[in-house]
């Protein structure tokens, strides 16, 4: 899951990371096959995984 | 014709043998400001169906509107779908209760486009199944989140979570769409329940624009 490789590259993230009203990081899936993809990513210190990193 | 005043008089329109296939526009016997549409020929009409006095116009049957002219569409989740965890999941709803104007994309995008512009009311819910998860859906309309449900707390005693919305919305009539995503933080992925009774999506026309 999209999630858990994130994860894996930034374990000081929380939960309150991705929650929709407070954090800065969205994942979505439009449930048309593509399956889980960044939205959102507005963290203040970390920048946005690379398609590579999240192979 | 170019006009003409008529006093006291009825004007029945029809002339079948029926007499309640004709209509009478009269004013009562005795004056009253109004002037009044009944069913049946003129002087013997049963019943009045437009009463105009003053400002007011009283309808006295039923007001009938046009099916295609008031969409409405319910539906619901008949197939369970894995929620990622800590990812908005556009919900997939396969199977239609009813949908009148045939709005609702049942088996691609899940979405609601009514062909008639105006002000629909929208209701959604999205069961979880499981017992700890913390989840919460949303309604979403040309892409983003309009309305989001209070947060579903996972209880012990109930083996799902459920979380519910309502929102009224202004909609075109030809591009916009509304459609369904839930989330969850459970640490793992989660199968939504798949029933009738639990994952559920509608919405009707309330007022056209």
């Amino acid at each position: 899951m999209l999630y858990d490789k994130i994860i894996a590259i930034y374990p000081e993230l929380t939960d309150a990371d991705f929650s929709p009203f407070i954090g800065t990081i969205v994942l979505q899936n439009d449930s048309d096959g593509r399956g889980d993809y960044i939205a959102k990513w507005e963290h203040p210190t970390l920048t946005k995984p690379t398609e590579d990193q999240l192979k | 014709m170019s006009g003409g005043t008529i006093k006291g008089g009825n004007v029945q329109i029809g002339q079948d043998g029926t007499a309640t296939n004709n209509f009478t526009w009269y004013q009562p016997a005795v004056a009253d400001g109004s002037v009044r549409l009944g069913q049946g020929v003129a002087g013997a009409t049963t019943k009045d169906m437009i009463t105009v006095s003053g400002s007011n116009i009283t309808l006295g049957g039923n007001l009938v509107q046009a099916a295609t002219a008031a969409p409405a569409f319910s539906a619901y989740n008949s197939s369970a779908q894995s929620i990622a965890n800590n990812s908005f999941t556009k919900v997939q709803f396969q199977t239609e209760n009813f949908d009148t104007n045939s709005n609702f994309d049942n088996s691609t995008n899940y979405r609601f486009t009514p062909t008639v512009a105006g002000y629909y009311h929208v209701t959604a819910q999205v069961a979880l199944n499981s017992l700890t998860a913390n989840s919460f859906s949303a309604i979403y309309k040309n892409g983003g989140a309009i309305a989001y449900s209070p947060v579903a707390v996972g209880w012990s005693g109930i083996a799902n979570t459920l979380s519910a919305i309502a929102v009224d919305v202004y909609m075109n009539g030809t591009t916009d769409y509304l459609e369904v995503y839930v989330y969850q933080a459970s640490g793992g992925s989660l199968n939504t329940v798949n029933s009738s009774n639990a994952t559920m999506f509608s919405a009707f026309l309330a007022r056209s624009a």
